[in-house]
């Protein structure tokens, strides 16, 4: 049984679940043949072996934060390697979304819920400029689009962190969960 | 003899792929820790590792200016703001007793590696016709150019709304309203003035 904070034991686990997905992933991909999934991405079944030692590592006492570090690098390496470049910048901008999502949902500063939003936008700017670069390099419309959102993040974060400080000096916390004046 | 664009090309097919994951081993920790650093102000930090990163993804993909300018507005200028806004909201820079909910993490860990699949598959489904040609290498001209000509609209509604974006920033963060009825009865009285030219005659 793993200590609390034994994280490296973790992450050389999500190495070798690397290596032993690439090698069981091509002997599943059969299995998927009716799922209408493009089977021939076999990296795809990689992610079972890691989902399931990343369950097995949580439920055996490890901490969450380095299983969930260690399984997205695993995931991402996994599903982007030899791949398309233009996947490989779309992949890791999804993630980064994604990362974006967990934090806008389980943060309680409110701070940091904006800073969350911060990475969204900046996935959603290396999607745009992964565009650019692969579909539109004569033209470069994506670059143009990525400017606008520069400068709306910039907006929404100078109004946001008003709004928090403004909030702060109501109620005097920035607590997610002490901002309940709309409930009923 | 190998000069500079067939280094560039080499570069750009062999060492691209080495550069991205660098540049995602970099990013991916730094966002995780941005959202689960115990210390706020270290959180806020860490951001500047995260659009770090982010810029040297734009390099590799050939956007040198929006590479430049990620890092001065996100990097310095965002980040400044935060930081600034982390400071004021927790004056002592103590460390949170608990920074999320747990009886929310497993569903959103579950909700958001539900995301990131669907988002997977939908970019694999579709068949990308990318191209390995270089960028143009007047960019800027470009980006000039179309900002002035095709997007002046856009252009000058963005700056409209940068400008209201800050009136109203100041607007609501704002300690206490005062009327200009008190500047112009209490801000010039005798005394500053008195002092004033007690400063000019010291120099």
């Amino acid at each position: 049984m793993w200590s609390k904070s034994n994280s490296i034991v973790v992450a050389y686990v999500f190495i070798i679940a690397l290596l032993v997905g690439a090698l069981v992933g091509g002997y599943t991909a059969p299995l998927f043949t009716g799922w209408g999934i493009p089977v021939e991405y076999h990296n795809l079944c990689a992610l079972e072996v890691i989902i399931v030692l990343g369950l097995a590592g949580y439920f055996l006492g490890a901490e969450i934060t380095p299983i969930m570090i260690t399984g997205s690098m695993a995931t991402l390496v996994s599903l982007t390697y030899g791949q398309d470049p233009l996947v490989r910048y779309l992949t890791l901008a999804a993630m980064l979304f994604s990362i974006g999502v967990y934090g806008m949902t389980v943060s309680r500063n409110a701070v940091r819920v904006l800073m969350s939003i911060e990475l969204m936008l900046n996935a959603v700017n290396i999607n745009l400029v992964a565009f650019a670069r692969y579909v539109d390099p004569g033209m470069l419309k994506g670059q143009l689009f990525a400017v606008f959102i520069l400068a709306v993040a910039a907006a929404e974060a100078a109004v946001g962190l008003a709004i928090v400080l403004a909030i702060y000096r109501n109620s005097s916390t920035v607590d997610m969960e002490k901002f309940s004046l709309l409930k009923w | 003899m190998a000069n500079a664009a067939d280094l560039a090309s080499l570069a750009t097919t062999h060492l691209e792929p080495w550069i991205f994951y660098a540049a995602s081993f970099l990013t991916i920790p730094l966002a995780f820790g941005v959202l689960l650093d115990k210390n706020i102000i270290r959180a806020g930090f860490l951001l500047i590792g995260v659009f770090g990163g982010i810029s040297a993804l734009f390099l590799i993909l050939q956007a040198q200016f929006l590479a430049m300018a990620q890092l001065m507005i996100y990097a310095v200028g965002i980040t400044l703001v935060v930081v600034i806004a982390l400071m004021l909201t927790n004056p002592r820079l103590e460390y949170e007793t608990s920074i999320d909910l747990p009886q929310q993490r497993m569903p959103a860990i579950t909700t958001c590696c539900f995301v990131f699949l669907v988002l997977y598959l939908c970019i694999l489904s579709e068949g990308w016709s990318s191209t390995s040609q270089a960028t143009t290498e007047d960019a800027l001209t470009i980006l000039g150019k179309n900002l002035l000509t095709w997007y002046a609209l856009p252009f000058e509604f963005a700056s409209v709304l940068l400008l209201v974006a800050l009136i109203g920033a100041v607007m609501l963060a704002k300690a206490d309203h005062f009327s200009p009825d008190d500047i112009s009865n209490d801000a010039l009285t005798t005394s500053d003035l008195e002092r004033n030219e007690d400063v000019v005659e010291v120099k």
